[in-house]
């Protein structure tokens, strides 16, 4: 029988913290931590088997009352999973096959993942020795495409499928929440048409129908909303894709900062909002993309600019406060259809560094991107897998890569006849001293540590459909692609 | 023996020559006798909803700048043909300043342009037959003013005059209540050069046609109601799009809205309230003053139907203030 392959990262993240750092990455329906410095596993999520300490989570609410699809196949309790509690509860299989989002707060001390299926935001507190302690798991109504951290670490931002953002506090207030307003979806008592604006038949059966129902009796159903603190802050009127959030100083001279909301969506635009209170006041729009947007990036050593990239063969970099495109960066040679997977900058010395993987590609691109604003191509690095997720360790001038062992390298669909040997879910690159822009392996024992302890096994023999189903956990962007179709 | 037409093939056909005899007429100087007729709008019916969520296959500019104003307002094109926009089309003298959000067959664009001669107006409608309709409507009003113009300038002809009835006969089967009553007896300031109608779905592209603070008006009348609570999302007023009128309009600018369903207008007083203060509402008496209100509520073909069937009608609009100061 051939050996198992590994579940790749769907996520990763260097967390710097004050005593030791930590690697948090995602893989398939777990999260785990690593040391940094050392590579070794310290804990995963959620725990297999029932071990008391950590990871202590409180249900702040019940189930979800929609009923989920699993795209596992298994009908998984839907409650979190306490460790310590009976060994079958905990071995029940979770209620998500994948963690598409994972990110942490500046402080390194809180880790904010989202599980694909329930929908439900969690966060955790990382402790000193590396486990996850659930504080809160908070389920939204739809499902969640984008989550960032305030850069004050205060506030989630969590953008949806259906295209509003809205803002959670990071920390949820011990006080049960309470509804302020009525919910968008409140219900009607009454229905809202009347016999002066319905007047077909078959329309004014209807009403006669709905007027009854309603005086018979009050629908027993409340849905009121989500039960715990949130705020609309802004909406598109299609999927959203990104958020950033971003300070500016108000001018060369003061110290004064002004936060924005940069939101992209799947119609081509990216839009620049004022800052929590003030979201609703739009202050310009970045318009150029022919597709849709996959991917903002703001580098954090140049915040006034943005690197944009999506279902174009091109990247935009943008002056993104006045909403004026700077440069139309190609990627591709010839004109083929591209997505980009990840936009990523990072700062090692004088070097400002912007990487881009395109969707199912085992290319890393490399640009730098200089004082004006302009991205020049720099080599690329060639990985032994497709790309999916990258996290740099600046003050060692070293980046972490995620590839995909399980699929051939440039092929989202295509899985490979034997996992690699050794197994590589992970490699390291580190800038070599010099003035251009070069790159050697790196931290040789941290990825050898991690890729030989590996993540939980994908069985070799795994079926067509449940491989098609991981593909698409993994590759998921074409279907943002718009398709021609019939009109009228 | 060949069986009848079917209805579309008829509604096609109709169709087709009404684009064509308008399109011809500005080469045919001999044709003065015969008047322009208006498009009928039976053969532009089309159900009147439309999913704002889906991918329509639309046209669109990338940004403001990337759109052919041009072909739309032929009688404003800048004359100094140096000036192009980014797509190398001619570029106005003025900006589009007023927009019919779901224009429908064009009621209150038609009623707002002898109103407002020199401001230039658009309407955009998300349905195929009725943007059809409309700028068949358009184009033939232009080119019944144009008729109208020639022939007041050559008083001794009086071809025209017998055509009269010709054009009460081309009126909507509706005609006794929808009469197009200054259609083709009076000239009417601007001779209607300075409407016209995009299809477009607005809740997604606003942005790709305005800039910020183009715009002074912006009408929403009597939209979609969309009755369910769970489509809600769909209604054309909310808290988030209303952050997209704010945009485009200018501080001072007009929003102005009407419907026929009571539940909807406390829909709209409450997503323009408070929250946002970006929007104050105006005051009745003002209103009253206010020539724009007064053909939003007879002018509009739904504001038409809705008098026929003795319904009530709901106005609100709302000032767009400054932008508050930074928090």
């Amino acid at each position: 029988m051939a050996a198992n392959f590994q579940h790749p990262f769907q996520c990763l993240q260097f967390v710097e913290r004050p005593s030791a750092n930590l690697l948090v990455g995602s893989a398939g329906s777990k999260l785990y931590s690593y040391s940094a410095e050392t590579g070794q596993q310290l804990a995963t999520w959620p725990q297999a088997a029932a071990s008391s300490d950590g990871a202590e989570a409180q249900s702040e609410q019940g189930p979800p009352e929609k009923k989920r699809r699993v795209s596992s196949g298994s009908r998984a309790n839907e409650a979190s999973f306490p460790a310590g509690q009976t060994s079958e509860k905990s071995q029940a299989p979770p209620a998500w096959s994948n963690i598409p989002i994972l990110t942490s707060t500046s402080s390194g001390e809180y880790v904010v993942a989202l599980t694909a299926e329930d929908k439900c935001i969690r966060v955790f507190q990382l402790q000193e020795d590396g486990t996850f302690v659930q504080l809160s798991e908070r389920v939204m109504h739809k499902r969640p495409s984008a989550i960032i951290i305030t850069s004050d670490d205060s506030t989630i931002l969590c953008g949806d499928k259906f295209g509003d953002v809205y803002s959670l506090p990071l920390i949820p207030g011990d006080e049960p929440y309470v509804a302020t307003r009525v919910p968008r979806g409140a219900k009607l008592s009454q229905p809202a048409a009347t016999n002066l604006t319905v007047h077909t038949k078959g329309n004014l059966r209807a009403l006669e129908q709905q007027q009854r129902l309603s005086s018979e009796a009050k629908a027993a159903e409340d849905k009121s909303g989500l039960a715990f603190e949130h705020n609309l802050l802004l909406g598109h009127v299609s999927l959203l894709t990104d958020i950033a959030y971003v300070s500016l100083p108000v001018d060369a001279s003061s110290s004064k900062k002004r936060s924005y909301i940069l939101t992209a969506d799947r119609d081509e635009h990216i839009r620049v909002s004022r800052g929590l209170s003030q979201a609703h006041v739009i202050e310009n729009y970045c318009l150029g993309h022919t597709s849709f947007i996959s991917q903002l990036c703001v580098p954090h050593w140049a915040p006034e600019y943005l690197v944009s990239g999506g279902g174009d063969n091109y990247l935009l970099v943008w002056k993104w406060a006045e909403g004026r495109l700077l440069q139309k960066v190609p990627l591709v040679d010839q004109a083929t259809e591209v997505a980009v997977h990840g936009i990523w900058a990072a700062s090692f010395g004088d070097l400002r560094v912007v990487f881009v993987a395109l969707l199912g590609s085992s290319c890393l691109q490399c640009f730098t991107l200089e004082a004006d604003g302009t991205l020049n191509s720099q080599p690329h690095i060639q990985l032994s897998g497709n790309v999916l997720g990258l996290t740099s360790i600046e003050k060692d001038n070293t980046v972490l890569v995620s590839v995909d062992s399980i699929r051939e390298p440039d092929s989202t669909q295509e899985w490979r006849v034997s996992p690699p040997s050794p197994s590589t879910v992970i490699e390291a690159f580190r800038v070599k001293s010099g003035t251009s822009l070069e790159w050697e392996p790196a931290a040789t024992s941290v990825t050898e540590t991690i890729n030989s302890t590996g993540t939980s096994e994908v069985p070799a023999t795994t079926a067509d459909k449940q491989r098609k189903e991981l593909n698409d956990s993994l590759y998921n962007l074409g279907h943002l692609r718009k398709r021609k179709g019939e009109d009228e | 023996m060949t069986p009848p037409p079917s209805k579309r093939q008829r509604r096609d056909e109709y169709r087709k020559n009404a684009t064509e005899a308008i399109s011809a007429k500005p080469d045919e100087t001999a044709a003065v006798a015969q008047v322009v007729k208006l498009p009928k709008k039976k053969f532009y019916r089309q159900r009147a909803h439309a999913n704002p969520f889906s991918d329509h296959q639309l046209n669109y500019p990338v940004t403001p700048a990337h759109m052919d104003w041009a072909s739309h307002f032929p009688a404003f094109v800048n004359p100094d043909a140096a000036q192009t926009n980014l797509i190398g089309t001619r570029k106005l003298l003025k900006d589009v300043e007023i927009v019919d959000i779901g224009c429908g067959f064009g009621g209150l664009l038609v009623g707002l342009a002898g109103l407002l001669p020199e401001t230039l107006m658009v309407g955009m409608e998300i349905r195929v037959s009725v943007l059809d309709y409309l700028t068949t409507r358009i184009q033939a009003l232009r080119a019944q003013q144009h008729q109208k113009l020639q022939s007041q300038s050559q008083p001794a002809s009086t071809t025209s005059t017998p055509a009269a009835p010709t054009t009460d006969v081309d009126t909507p089967s509706e005609a006794p209540a929808i009469p197009e009553p200054t259609a083709a007896t009076d000239l009417i300031p601007g001779g209607y050069q300075n409407i016209t109608a995009i299809r477009s779905n607005t809740m997604k592209f606003f942005p790709n046609f305005f800039n910020k603070h183009q715009l002074s008006k912006i009408f929403i009348c009597f939209p979609d109601p969309h009755f369910k609570a769970r489509k809600h999302k769909a209604r054309i007023i909310s808290e988030t799009l209303n952050a997209e009128y704010a945009y485009a309009l200018r501080p001072g600018g007009m929003l102005y809205t009407i419907t026929d369903v009571e539940e909807y207008h406390h829909w709209i007083l409450r997503h323009f309230r408070d929250e946002t203060a970006l929007f104050e509402r105006v005051p009745e008496e003002e209103l009253e003053k206010d020539d724009c209100v007064q053909v939003m509520r007879e002018a509009t073909e739904e504001g038409k139907k809705v008098t026929r069937n003795k319904g009530n009608k709901y106005v609100a609009v709302f000032r767009r203030k400054q932008d508050p100061e930074w928090a």
